[in-house]
């Protein structure tokens, strides 16, 4: 059995009469990779938040490696760390001392040594004398990258790292993440708003919504579970006459292209609805049927509660 | 695996040499806690050159300037730096690490205790050359004494101030440069007790630091020996109000944490 990284036991937090996080549970094993997600006001901040011990639970229990995080804080500390978007470093002191300062409170050895081969890695050695305010986004986000790895943690929280990055840097980002993740069997707690990102990177996924979690399980799973798929055709024939027969037969569609319908139907009436339109003479050119990605599921779950 | 649970002399000497990096590169910290007292220390010498000519008074009220300072710049070190971190979206990162909230307060008051030192001596020097007043005519086990009590003074109404950012949020900050100086007439700083109001003397006595300021003034009068004795109880009224301070600021800690405050205050 794969080392228990991260247990989180039946968490709630309440504000006043206002249950933010609602008995929620959830494990993170070595290595693995587990996104966190939901529509704002879901709870995810307020877990990160309770995970990393700044804002005590209202009941239930979180452990990291089999210990009681709330026994063994800084133990539990010493071994995670946390970056994020909207957390940045002190800005008016340099790259180097704002990662010296880190590198002493988590006891690192050979301080000065460590900070340049992380430097290195995110190819901002160059940035080490610089004031963190003259920093861009993408640059302070490789210097929190290096920040959340001083300690050489065995579980980093990841509160949307990518955040307000443009697409190269924010894909340069994820492939770093890849790749440590690869080397150093590194477990990840990662939330974002870009469904993209967490089906590249996310083992498992879990949606919270109100505080509860709806749904959790493989990116795959997720998208399994909707039973809708999009069918994109390329036909010949009288569009006038297509529009009447869907119409006839409730089926959901648009007209991308001329030429190309695309419909909306559920998974087990593909072969069908396919079947219906070559019957009533059209030509089928081109076929293509798009499952659900995250996406889907995500504004699925996000509209279903409004 | 080393034991991250204990007190950590490593961690309190980070968050000192961090200071020391904020301090450095800020130029508002320089004005505030050199420029400001400098430019006091000028102001009121050349007051009390003014009015009062060849008389005790213009020592006294050097004397009560520079002790003063000790109180304002120990009391912002604890209370003020925090507000740069959370202006920096900072502080949370600090407490993510494994850092003890003793352990930061310790490393901010050692941090306040070193520039304390350093700019009293400034002022000191200062002082002494244009305004011919000798620092250590109190006595220098006296002073250490004097400053010991101010220092504690400005700690445990410091850490209460910082007890009140935590839970409140950053529109409590004009407290944590303001609420001081409502002591400067409470403890009678500048002038003896007997000036203020008589149902003012009376708050004033409940404030170790008045005691403290009476007895500097006193050494400069008469001739007096190392004050040990007045030292040793208010030395203690000040353990029993830090005491009493670090009590509320658990609470008030507590309750910034309970409430999602204490991590809100960093998103600003």
């Amino acid at each position: 059995m794969s080392e228990l990284v991260l247990k989180v036991e039946n968490l709630v937090k309440d504000y006043g009469a206002y249950r933010a996080v609602d008995s929620i549970s959830f494990e993170i094993k070595k290595a693995e990779v587990l996104g966190l997600l939901g529509p704002n006001g879901a709870g995810k901040t307020t877990t990160i938040q309770m995970l990393t011990g700044i804002t005590n639970l209202t009941s239930g229990k979180i452990s990291y490696f089999g210990l009681d995080f709330n026994q063994h804080r800084r133990s539990s500390l010493q071994r995670i760390n946390f970056t994020s978007a909207y957390n940045t470093l002190l800005g008016r002191i340099t790259v180097k001392e704002n990662l010296l300062t880190f590198a002493g409170l988590y006891g690192v050895k050979n301080r000065l040594s460590k900070i340049a081969e992380l430097l290195e890695k995110f190819e901002i050695s160059h940035l080490a004398d610089q004031r963190y305010i003259n920093l861009s986004a993408g640059e302070r986000t490789r210097v929190n990258l290096a920040k959340s790895l001083l300690n050489d943690p065995e579980l980093i929280l990841m509160d949307e790292p990518t955040a307000s990055l443009d697409p190269d840097i924010a894909d340069k980002t994820l492939t770093w993440i890849e790749e440590l993740r690869a080397d150093r069997d590194l477990s990840i707690l990662f939330t974002s708003h870009n469904m993209a990102e967490v089906e590249r990177i996310c083992d498992k996924v879990i949606f919270l919504e109100k505080g509860k979690i709806v749904s959790q399980g493989a990116p795959s799973d997720h998208t399994n579970k909707m039973n809708r798929v999009e069918v994109l055709l390329s036909y010949k024939g009288n569009r006038e006459d297509l529009q009447k027969i869907l119409e006839s037969h409730k089926i959901a569609y648009d007209f991308p292209t001329d030429g190309t319908v695309r419909l909306e139907t559920k998974k087990d009436k593909t072969a069908g609805v396919i079947a219906l339109v070559v019957q009533a003479g059209f030509e089928i050119v081109d076929t293509e049927v798009k499952k659900p990605d995250l996406e889907q599921v995500f504004l699925e779950i996000a509209r279903s509660n409004k | 695996m080393k034991n991250t649970e204990t007190f950590s002399i490593s961690r309190v000497w980070t968050i000192v040499i961090h200071e020391i990096y904020v301090t450095k590169r800020s130029l508002e910290i320089f004005f505030d806690i050199f420029f400001f007292p400098l430019i006091n220390v000028f102001l009121f010498g050349l007051i009390s050159r003014f009015i009062s000519v060849g008389s005790a008074n213009n020592q006294y009220l050097l004397l009560g300037v520079l002790l003063w300072e000790i109180v304002t710049i120990v009391q912002y070190n604890v209370t003020v730096s925090t507000m740069w971190e959370v202006w920096s979206h900072n502080l949370t990162n600090i407490f993510i690490a494994p850092i003890s909230i003793v352990e930061y307060l310790v490393a901010h008051i050692a941090a306040g205790f070193i520039k304390t030192a350093t700019i009293l001596a400034i002022l000191a020097a200062a002082t002494s050359v244009f305004f011919n007043f000798n620092l250590l005519h109190v006595g220098i086990i006296n002073l250490i004494l004097f400053a010991a009590n101010l220092a504690i003074f400005a700690v445990w109404i410091g850490v209460i101030l910082l007890g009140f950012i935590f839970r409140f949020g950053t529109r409590m900050a004009a407290i944590s440069w303001g609420v001081i100086f409502l002591f400067q007439p409470l403890t009678a700083a500048f002038f003896p007790v007997s000036v203020l109001p008589h149902w003012l003397q009376t708050i004033s006595h409940a404030f170790p630091a008045t005691y403290v300021f009476e007895d500097a003034r006193k050494t400069l009068s008469v001739h007096h020996g190392i004050l040990f004795e007045s030292f040793f109880w208010t030395f203690i009224a000040n353990v029993a109000y830090a005491m009493l301070a670090a009590l509320v600021f658990k609470q008030l800690f507590k309750k910034s944490k309970d409430s999602g405050q204490f991590a809100r205050n960093d998103l600003g």
